[in-house]
């Protein structure tokens, strides 16, 4: 007997006009100790699911069919009181978002207290002991038990949940995208954790996800959901080794792996399908490259085919189609001729020279009067980059080492303090001289949210035509520019589009309306801050796409800033990555990614799952977080958290031509030469050290 | 920012407050076309030269700016002087008038504030039910209604119509109680406090009942007690978790409101005959007992400005994320 079993589950929301139909049974189990992974793209039903299986869905959903038997109890016909036993002491939940699932007004030793004292009676003092004990588990000072949520980082937090879910050694725990949003170093750490306790523990663990390389990476079974259906379904190295369904080798077509550069990005194209109907079809036709009348008639059952389950007609084309989809011409993707790039010939369209902004701390009047010299923030610490026509230069690094501010300052939204920017040879300066129109007609910006960065009660035509406005074009010019440009990216035809509103379009379809307002005025530079990390995978390759085209088209040089390694590496010509306000290596893509110099740009590399589940990669323990960019040591800057790190580096700061050959260059004094003995093996020792202190034990409940 | 110097300059800001409204006080009194004595002269009470004697008196023949720094120091440091009418020190007036008045607002104010607080909670926690809506509509009718046609109800139903309660004033005529224990402390006082303070009670209560329902339905989907609900939190429980995230506002509210606390004051006295500063303030200005007046306006002014503060302080102690230094 499984210690989960779900079975045949149909869930429903209740809404005003139809309910939506968002799991459509569902069946798995899940053995005791055995990590299980629930993956598709967001709005597939994932998180319903986790929350039926603890009795949390919102208030208008509903279990329609099926049961959900834990340890052979049947959930399902629990009362509230019955649930509230079962919730935490036997199955423990990891919440999707920690940033808003901490009670904001309690210290978080008090939340995961409570959780402990709910269901053992036991004294303050004992549970607190408990509580310094999770937090020595997760890798948390014990000591910061007594702090509010918001007195943490994003990755702190979700270490808090994580601590709070194993309070009680449960049987179960249900970590709901327990990574989403956070670094690639931060997250392979958190993976890192939450297996090493689990498996300490010997508990289960059900990963949901949308991140196939994590999944692959982590979970011994899996199932790929879409729809509210199961798509495909069985061990994890199979599906994602060779997948069967045309669905799976989609997602896993959309999840380039770093060293796939020059690659084009294959999505699939379309949208979710209508859950307001229950699904007569394959959920999955009206996207698939496949699909024939059949599809349309029934939804394929599972059928077992090459030791996992699989739901498709045509499972015995499996292997045809998986060729055939590695053709972005199957998915309707114009193939780009990919010889064709013209980088690095082109003219200078940016240079930034030992650009600086640097944020005044702020300090007590006092402290003004006696004229101490106040802190700063160097957010960005000397700076050279440049881009050329035609050129995507990308800027990697994890959060807080000062990318979006670089990208503002260069985009002139903020004033640099310190440094050069020069646009097509000319000073910014010049170009903002007297008022911004002729700056803001060759750079122009792309925010990170789609959602935030339309106004919501402006029409798609209103939106894209008022840059040109303000230039001062007249109607039949501004007319023909706005048609033109949102058909350029993708939203076609015009018409259909240009009278709707934000809130009427898709998040991708929103993110295209934001890049056409950029693209309107024919900027020969453009600065894009994450522009797609708020997006599905699907919608994410695509936007790439767009960027890609236009850069070739319009010889426009394009600024590309982002965590995300693996979209940078596909579309970024030349690849800069930055730590704490400085450019720690740049060169050109492949040289970046096959060769990395600085120890730190390797970790990155390192440190982004492989959805080949046949590679068997060592995880990147770089140990703390990037420290506060205030009071920085001298010398280099990574050299707290180096290994390689030694006297030298500790003095004077390394140039950036420290390591320089062809264009690649690295600010580091002894660049790396070999990635796993040098840093991965070190970092783990490192760990292992530290871990060996803690484990000599405490109470345990 | 330390919270000792976030104290220290929103008490200066305060202190600065307070100069302000005094200073306007002095002013719009000074710049009335007729001064209190011409009145009298003109009623035929005192001549020309005895005016003059008083106005000396009363120190109004010195240059404008002494009379200001006079001023000023004197409702500084509470020396309001004699009242014009009434020939006895304003303090004596305005002091009890002022307490009555708190005896019955501020009781009034707390229990409203936590009862409607926690009805409102509840009701935003079962959201659509029966209770919800009742108590919305209700509290939202008392709201809408002036205070005194409200009282004015109260007291044709429980005096005039069943003659459960006295209809006027604070005590029996016949009664002659000394000190305040003695005259609150009392069945009687208590049977004249019922109807007034149910009259405030009722019409503060919309307020905290919407913003507490407000703040639970707007947390109620919040990921954090989805958390909570997952740790096995029961209903209860995590609905004073929801509470406590909603007490901000409220509280803040609860300082705003307090600050405000005079308004409405007046009507609400007149109605009941409350002996309250309200209707001392009436009389003074129908008697242009300026002294009076001014001390009165002064005392009110001072409260919203106090309250006020509390309410900054309140709002940067309960609030972890408020670093003292944004506020
Ligand atoms: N409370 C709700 N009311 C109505 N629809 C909902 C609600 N919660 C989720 N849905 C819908 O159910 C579907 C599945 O959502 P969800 O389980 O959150 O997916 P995932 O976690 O895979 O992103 C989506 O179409 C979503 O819009
Ligand atoms: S059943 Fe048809 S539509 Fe569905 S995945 Fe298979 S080929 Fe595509
Ligand atoms: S210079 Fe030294 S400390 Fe800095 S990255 Fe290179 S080896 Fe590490
Ligand atoms: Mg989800």
């Amino acid at each position: 007997m499984s210690l989960l079993e779900v079975d045949d589950v149909k869930i429903a929301y209740r809404m005003p006009g139809d309910d939506v139909h968002a799991v459509n049974g569902v069946s798995f189990s899940i053995d005791e100790g055995d990590n299980y992974g629930l993956v598709g793209e967001s709005g597939c039903g994932k998180s319903t699911l986790a929350k039926s299986v603890l009795g949390l869905l919102d208030d208008n959903g509903e279990v329609r069919r099926g049961s959900v038997r834990f340890d052979g109890r049947d959930l399902l016909d629990l009362s509230e009181r019955e649930w509230q036993s079962v919730r935490w002491e036997d199955i423990a939940y990891i919440p999707q978002s920690a940033m808003d699932s901490l009670d904001p007004v309690m210290t978080v030793g008090a939340q995961i207290r409570q959780a402990i004292r709910k269901h053992r009676d036991v004294s303050k003092a004992t549970a607190n002991e408990r509580v310094a004990e999770v937090f020595e588990m997760v890798g948390l000072d014990p000591d910061r038990t007594g702090n509010y949520p918001h007195q943490f980082s994003g990755g702190m937090r979700q270490r808090v949940t994580i601590a709070m879910a194993l309070a009680l050694d449960p049987d179960l725990l249900i970590a709901d995208e327990p990574t989403t949003g956070l670094d690639v170093i931060v997250q392979d750490k958190i993976v890192d954790k939450l297996i090493e306790i689990q498996e300490e523990i010997g508990s289960s663990l059900l990963l949901i996800t949308h991140d196939v390389g994590v999944v692959a990476e982590t979970c011994d079974e899996t199932s790929v959901l879409y729809g509210g259906k199961v798509m495909e379904q069985g061990d994890t190295d199979r599906i994602f080794g060779a997948p069967t369904n045309p669905y799976t080798i989609g997602l896993k077509n959309a999840f380039p792996e770093v060293d796939q550069f020059d690659e084009q990005a294959i999505s699939i194209p379309g949208s979710l399908p209508d859950l307001t109907r229950e699904p007569t079809g394959c959920v999955f036709r009206n996207r698939c490259p496949f699909a024939t009348e059949e599809c349309e008639g029934s939804h394929p059952a599972l059928v077992e085919v090459d030791g996992r389950l699989s739901a498709c007609h045509y499972t015995d084309r499996a292997d045809e189609m998986r060729a055939e989809a590695a053709d972005p011409a199957t998915w309707g993707i114009d193939v780009r001729d990919e010889g064709d790039r013209t980088a690095g010939v082109g003219n200078a369209i940016l240079e930034t020279r030992d650009l600086e902004k640097w944020f005044r701390q702020p300090q007590g009047i006092l402290d003004d009067l006696r004229g101490v010299d106040p802190d700063y923030v160097k957010a960005v610490n000397g700076v050279d980059l440049s881009v050329r026509e035609g050129e995507i230069v990308g800027v990697a690094g994890e959060s807080g080492c000062g990318k979006s501010t670089l990208a503002e300052v260069i985009a002139a939204l903020q004033d640099r303090t310190g440094g050069e920017i020069l646009i097509e040879g000319t000073p910014v300066d010049e170009l903002l001289g007297e008022d911004t129109k002729e700056f803001r007609s060759r750079v122009q910006f792309i925010f990170q949210d789609p959602f935030d960065s339309l106004n919501p009660r402006q029409r798609v035509r209103a939106a894209v035509s008022e840059p040109l406005k303000i230039q001062g074009h007249d109607a039949e010019t501004i007319d023909r520019r706005v048609r033109r440009t949102v058909e350029d990216v993708g939203l076609r035809p015009a018409e259909k589009y240009l009278d709707q509103l934000p809130t009427q379009l898709s998040g991708g379809e929103r993110q295209r309306v934001a890049i056409a307002q950029a693209l309107v005025l024919d900027p020969t530079l453009l600065i894009c801050d994450e522009p797609a990390s708020m997006l599905d995978v699907s919608l994410k390759a695509n936007i790439l796409n767009i960027l890609r085209e236009k850069a070739d088209e319009r010889d426009i040089g394009i600024v590309y800033i982002s965590h995300d390694l693996a979209s940078l590496t596909q579309i970024a010509d030349r690849l800069a990555v930055m730590y704490l306000g400085r450019i720690a290596e740049v060169g050109a893509t492949e040289d970046v990614v096959t060769a990395p110099k600085h120890p730190y740009t390797a970790s990155l590399l390192a440190a982004s799952p492989k959805t080949d589940p046949a590679v068997d990669r060592r995880r990147v323990l770089l140990p703390g977080e990037p420290p506060n960019p205030v009071d920085l040591p001298g010398g280099c800057n990574f050299a707290p958290r180096c290994p390689k790190a030694e006297e030298t580096c500790r003095g004077e700061e390394p140039e950036r031509s420290a390591f320089a050959d062809d264009g690649h260059e690295a600010a580091c004094y002894f660049p790396v030469e070999d990635v796993e003995t040098e840093l991965l093996e070190r970092y783990a020792a490192a760990r292992e050290e530290e871990v060996g202190e803690v484990v000599e034990d405490g109470p345990t409940l | 920012m330390s919270f000792r110097r976030f104290l220290i300059k929103r008490t200066v800001i305060a202190a600065l407050l307070t100069l302000i409204a005094v200073s306007i006080i002095f002013a719009t009194l000074r710049l009335l076309p007729a001064d209190p004595f011409s009145a009298l002269v003109a009623s035929g009470s005192l001549t020309p030269e005895e005016v003059e004697q008083v106005r000396a008196m009363y120190g109004l023949d010195d240059p404008i700016y002494v009379q200001y720094l006079r001023y000023v120091e004197n409702l500084f440091t509470f020396e309001f002087g004699i009242s014009l009418t009434q020939q006895r020190p304003v303090g004596e007036i305005i002091v009890p008038a002022l307490v009555n008045t708190l005896v019955l607002l501020l009781p009034a104010l707390v229990v409203t504030a936590i009862l409607s607080s926690l009805a409102g909670m509840y009701a935003g926690w079962n959201r659509g039910s029966w209770f919800e809506q009742s108590s919305i509509v209700a509290t939202t009718v008392f709201r809408a209604t002036p205070i005194f046609v409200t009282g004015i109800f109260l007291l044709i139903i429980f005096s005039y119509g069943l003659g459960w309660l006295p209809a006027f004033g604070m005590r029996s005529p016949l009664a002659n109680p000394q000190g305040y224990v003695a005259t609150y402390a009392s069945v009687d006082f208590l049977r004249h406090y019922i109807l007034p303070f149910t009259a405030t009670v009722l019409f503060y209560s919309g307020d905290f009942l919407m913003l507490a329902r407000n703040s639970v339905v707007e947390r109620k989907g919040s990921e954090f007690l989805m958390l909570h609900r997952a740790k096995g939190l029961s209903e209860m429980e995590q609905l004073g978790r929801a509470g406590r995230n909603s007490l901000l506002p409220l509280v803040t509210y609860f300082a705003l409101r307090t600050g405000m606390l005079f308004q409405g004051v007046i009507t609400l006295e007149v109605v009941f005959a409350w002996p309250g500063i309200g209707r001392a303030l009436v009389q003074a200005i129908l008697n242009q007992d300026y002294p009076t007046v001014q001390a009165a306006v002064f005392i009110m002014a001072l409260a919203v400005i106090v309250m006020n503060l509390t309410a900054d302080l309140a709002y940067a102690k309960l609030d972890p994320t408020v670093e003292t230094g944004d506020v």
